[in-house]
């Protein structure tokens, strides 16, 4: 096949599904590169926080109140809940460590098979799935080929977090705080910052982000207990390409791969899955801090 | 070597045993537990093999976490990459082998061939992988190594080149040596058993005498400070590199054996979640201790085979090691080799077990006088549990 | 047992209901209670299993795939071996002695499936063996049963390599210990090259699992089709990985290359959450037919019937077909006691006890090498229908295809029409023209 006649293949369905595809991708890397830009922490389980805000979703839903939004709102909140205690109790133990870094790796590493096995134990192995909200669930039909509108909805929701986020670290003073942290710890605490209270809270904020994409993945995906392990990779990639810490190199980093996982089907070659990890390692190799810049860029 | 070399040798080494619980007694009976392993019931044959396997596999990831202070999350690549080799060999040599050596030998013949091509391939991948590695540190080392397992993961199960079957993995057959109308199956569970136990003990031997060795000192002070390292005209990158492709090699003939032992090379080896369990065997049995691997290696293989015979439990053993891990690292860094220590010095006190360093000490002494000094343990010198 | 929970996705394609998960909490609770009822047993039978002697219980090792993607199928199994057992166990067991299964998680991969039998016949001294989901656990496992020499009986796995002899075909892992009760790949696949010859469809496309199962479905459509001259064109093909939770980037593939028809062998919650992707993305308005291969397995014991109407499917047991009494009395009493209609999975999991059962009696003993001589040309009569162990250990039986259609008195989708081709040795070789696939009967 000639490269001219597989252009035209492209349809805009296909964008749309990218662009949806590297949302969700964002949600769960922008909070992954947030409270490492701050905390300096490489949350493993940040998959699991993913996967678990899709369960709670689908729980909710099912079980107390038929109403989606209330229940992604849920479970990015019990997401968030879960993330604090988890950096409470666990991963504020290791800051001070000559090994802070890997310790932490291999602590919220643990955290990945306890959030599994604990998802396992309490939903099942099976999959689950929803509909989207009743009033985006039709069909699209446009040029020459239907996505749901619902993936449109995902899209807008991903573009205001990222401007959320932005107006939210630049422009608020808890955002000065959370700038002033990540940059130099020290000085924030002898200005007065309180600096482990600030950790929970990013902590939170990320955990919640990340429940956030789960929970509006839930009506695009079968969720079962595999889904952490899957996407938390994809996750290293974005945040990897991006630049670990910048939101804006979260955002151009998912829409790239989400892309790349839309399209990727259509130009079936030997070691196309391959592309995305010879892209970090490229990344990482020439550009270890990312394409984009630090913490609030 | 004199005859009377040999028999001082002898009695020197019967005088040690006889003395107390020094390191040549633990020899002596690990030793008498490893031969009499092999006329065990089949199962606990193959479960001891199969622990050996991954404390090999443990051992060789510690090399360069422990040893060096670099966290790989991409070993299962080596571990793969000795596995697809004799893999590859036996199904596509095999019959080649059989024309040139005779059908009756054959096997023997291809399973070595196998497993030094095997070997030969993870060095060959482990020395840019690892060149490439090495200039990033810490966490941007862990992701690397990360990206690089999960590339041959993805080029394995894609098969660009038709050899390794996709996802399905390769089958490995080790066939039956007829000799002079005695035959003898590669596979059988006590001839592998045996096989495997000579093949780690002679690797476990031989990162015994690397880590004493100079080397192994220049990485325990590379580990301590690189800067004061390159300071004194050490290469650290280079030093790291060459460690690397140690640790990968040593990984690499776990992996030919693990090909043999599960019948099957299949790309779930290179999946990080492969990586990971050398990283919870270290952590669990120890990652400042050189047993620590393989004490964490046997704790998680036997737990898990307990957790086996009790159906409702069995789809939950991944939530206890999660815990246990977690657990480790907050809260005993030392790990199960460091409590065993701590445990003995509790029990025999200060004085006796020949004197060994309390575990949560930082072994300060000289390489040769550490040897003396500790049983089975050469320590890492890696108790840094602030 | 999960199978709701596996399947509550479903609901939507019938419903258009947003709350497909209503059932989230009874699935849980049942499922907590099976495990600590598995665990009863399983430690009861730890005491009595001995095995290999004249006395005390004959023992059967199992192994399926009891969780993940594919989970349902397991616990489909579980329910034939049950049913069996109790059947067996109440009328005088084998011979007058207990009839006890212990029943393995292969969790779908070859080493570990490898480790549970190990386990089985070194640790249990299980007297046979039977199950597998997967061919490609299947493939994995064949070479190490000759090893082990006990016989197996596979009642799912349908690769027709391990019921080729090895050497017919490089990948061809048959051998004497190793047997088939239900039908392979290559039966049911000549059943969709059937099917597509008398379809209005040249331009035909796969989408499929990406391991062996996937890949040796649409390799054996096309040399049957090529061998039936059926004139047909093979656009496209897409495999996406196992437990692929979003196949939309897939879907959207096949939708742009415009096929008449399409072939796909996903299974399990695979298969389920695929239709729900492609209803919406307006697959079943624009793709005249799909054709299922392991349909049936999925949607029986799945709660909303997932398979859309007028597409095509195969199973390889019909509870209707055929008419006989044999299958009429087990297809009601299954229902009575389950609920729903019984899988094929569940008849070649029960039919295997029965051919232990007979094999054991027939022989006098459990003896491995006297088991294995007995299912060596056997003929049996099940509720399959009768048929005959080949040369090379596989059941000649049918392969069968008909239309999806919901029948309001089981309320389920059941196949009606239904077709049965035969799929004996000599048709398939003809079928297969000079293609040098074999043909595993």
């Amino acid at each position: 096949m000639s490269f001219t006649s597989l252009v035209p293949l492209i349809g805009i369905s296909d964008v749309v599904i990218g662009l949806s595809l590297g949302s969700r991708l964002f949600l769960i890397a922008v909070g992954l590169s947030l409270i490492f830009g701050v905390l300096g922490v490489l949350n493993f389980a940040h998959g699991g926080f993913y996967m678990l805000g899709a369960y709670v979703t689908l729980a909710v839903v099912s079980n107390v109140i038929d109403n989606f939004w209330v229940a992604a709102a849920a479970g990015a909140l019990a997401v968030g809940v879960v993330g604090a205690a988890i950096e409470l109790s666990a991963i504020r133990r290791l800051y001070n460590r000559v090994d802070s870094d890997l310790d932490q790796l291999i602590v919220t590493f643990g955290f990945v098979l306890v959030i599994h096995e604990t998802v396992r134990f309490i939903w099942g192995s099976g999959s689950y799935s929803i509909d989207p909200p009743d009033v985006f669930n039709f069909s699209v039909a446009l040029g020459g080929s239907t996505f749901n509108a619902y993936r449109l909805v995902v899209i807008g929701l991903a573009v205001a977090v990222l401007v959320g986020l932005w107006l939210f670290i630049t422009r608020t003073y808890f955002g000065s705080l959370v700038r002033g942290t990540s940059s130099d710890r020290e000085m924030a605490a002898m200005l007065g910052v309180d600096v482990p209270r600030l950790y929970t809270g990013v902590f939170f904020l990320g955990s919640v982000l990340a429940g956030l994409g789960g929970a509006l993945s839930a009506p695009l995906q079968a969720t079962s207990p595999a889904l952490g392990d899957q996407v938390i990779i994809d996750a290293f990639i974005v945040v990897v390409i991006g630049g670990l810490g910048s939101m804006s190199g979260a955002f151009v980093g998912a829409m790239l791969i989400g892309m790349m996982q839309s399209l990727g089907p259509q130009f079936i070659s030997a070691g196309s899955i391959a592309i995305p990890f010879l892209a970090m390692v490229i990344v990482l190799l020439l550009r270890p801090e990312g394409l984009f810049g630090g913490i609030g860029e | 070597m004199s005859a009377t070399d040999t028999g001082g040798r002898v009695s020197q080494f019967g005088s040690a045993v006889a003395e107390g619980w020094t390191r040549e007694r633990f020899g002596l009976l690990g030793a008498v537990a490893l031969i009499l392993i092999a006329f065990g019931p089949p199962f606990q044959v193959y479960l001891f093999t199969d622990f050996l396997v991954v404390a090999l596999f443990a051992l060789g990831f510690n090399l360069l976490y422990g040893y060096t202070g670099l966290l790989s999350f991409g070993h299962g690549l080596f571990y793969a990459g000795g596995a697809y080799g004799i893999a590859i060999v036996l199904r596509d040599l095999g019959p080649v082998f059989a024309d040139v050596v005779g059908a009756g030998i054959s096997p023997l013949v291809t399973f070595v061939v196998g497993g030094v091509v095997g070997l030969a391939l993870v060095v060959v991948v482990a020395v840019p992988v690892g060149w490439l590695s090495v200039r990033l540190e810490e966490i941007y080392f862990a992701l690397i190594t990360l990206a690089f397992g999960m590339l041959g993961y993805s080029l394995i199960i894609q098969d660009p080149a038709g050899l390794t079957n996709g996802t399905d993995g390769v089958i490995v057959l080790l066939g039956t040596v007829d000799l002079g109308g005695v035959s003898i199956r590669v596979g059988g569970r006590r001839l592998y058993y045996v096989i495997s136990a000579i093949t780690v003990v002679a690797a476990t031997y031989g990162v015994w005498r690397i880590v004493n060795s100079p080397f192994g000192t220049v990485c325990k002070a590379i580990r301590e400070s690189p800067d004061r390292a390159g300071a004194l005209g050490i290469d650290v990158r280079h030093h790291r590199w060459m460690t690397f492709i140690v640790s990968a090699a040593i990984v690499g003939i776990a992996g030919v054996l693990r090909a043999g032992l599960a019948s099957v090379a299949s790309p779930g080896l290179t999946h990080w979640s492969t990586s990971a369990i050398a990283v919870i065997a270290t952590v669990i049995g120890g990652a400042t201790y050189f047993s620590g691997p393989i004490v964490g290696a046997f704790i998680f293989l036997y737990i898990r085979w307990g957790i086996s015979r009790f159906p409702a439990l069995e789809a939950y053993w991944e939530l206890f090691f999660g815990a246990l891990l977690i657990a480790v690292v907050l809260f005993f860094k030392q790990g199960a080799v460091g409590g065993l220590h701590l445990l003995r010095d509790r029990l025999v006190g200060d004085g006796g077990g020949g004197g060994a360093a309390e575990a949560g000490s930082r072994a300060t002494s000289a390489p040769d006088e550490a040897t003396e000094s500790s049983d089975d343990d050469a320590r890492t010198d890696r108790g840094d549990t602030s | 047992m999960v199978a709701p929970n596996s399947d509550d996705g479903n609901n939507r394609n019938r419903t258009g209901d947003a709350k497909a998960n209503s059932e989230t909490g009874s699935p849980v609770r049942r499922r907590r209670f099976l495990q600590a009822a598995g665990a009863g047993t399983a430690v009861a039978l730890a005491g009595c299993s001995g095995g290999g002697g004249d006395s005390g219980p004959v023992t059967l090792g199992a192994a399926y795939i009891l969780s993940g993607f594919a989970s349902l199928y397991g616990e489909e199994a579980e329910r034939g071996i049950e049913f069996a057992q109790s059947r067996i166990n109440d009328n005088g067991g084998i011979d007058g002695r207990d009839l006890e299964v212990l029943v393995r998680d292969t969790e779908a991969s070859g080493d570990t499936a490898i480790q549970q039998i190990r386990s089985l016949v070194q640790e249990d001294n299980v007297d046979g063996l039977f199950g597998l989901d997967s061919s490609g656990v299947a493939q994995a496992v064949a070479p190490q049963i000759s090893q082990l020499q006990m016989p197996f009986m596979i009642t799912h796995a349908a690769t027709p390599f391990v019921t080729s002899p090895q050497g017919e075909h490089e990948d061809s892992v048959g051998n004497e210990y190793v047997f088939r009760d239900s039908n392979s790949l290559a039966q049911d696949i000549y059943g969709a090259a059937r099917v597509a010859q008398e379809l209005d469809a040249t331009e035909w496309a796969t989408i499929g699992p990406d391991y062996a199962f996937g890949y040796e479905t649409w390799d054996y459509f096309q040399a049957y089709c090529n061998g039936l001259g059926v004139d047909a064109e093979f656009t496209a093909e897409q495999f996406p990985a196992l437990a692929t939770s979003d196949y939309t980037p897939f879907i959207s593939s096949i939708l742009d290359a415009d096929p008449d028809a399409v072939l796909t062998p996903l299974w399990g919650a695979d298969l389920t959450t695929f239709i729900g992707q492609a209803e919406d993305a307006g697959w079943f308005d624009q793709i005249d037919h799909t054709l299922f291969s392991v349909g049936m397995g999925t949607d029986y014991p799945s709660d909303g019937s997932p398979l859309p109407e007028g597409e095509y499917a195969s199973t390889r047991y019909d509870p209707f077909v055929p008419d006989s009494e044999t299958n009429n009395s087990f297809r009601e009493a299954y229902y009575e006691e389950y609920g729903s209609l019984p899988t094929y999975n569940a008849e070649g999991a029960y039919r295997a006890l029965y051919l232990y059962k007979e094999a054991i009696e027939s022989a006098g003993s459990t003896d491995a090498d006297a088991l294995v001589d007995e299912f060596t040309g056997m003929e049996h009569s099940g509720p399959v229908g009768d048929y005959q162990f080949s040369e090379t250990n596989q059941a000649t039986v049918a392969s069968i295809w008909g239309t999806v259609t919901y029948d309001d008195e089981w309320e389920s989708n059941v196949l009606d029409p239904v077709n049965r081709y035969d799929a004996g040795p000599d048709v398939l070789s003809e079928a297969l023209g000079d293609s040098d696939l074999p043909t595993g009967i």
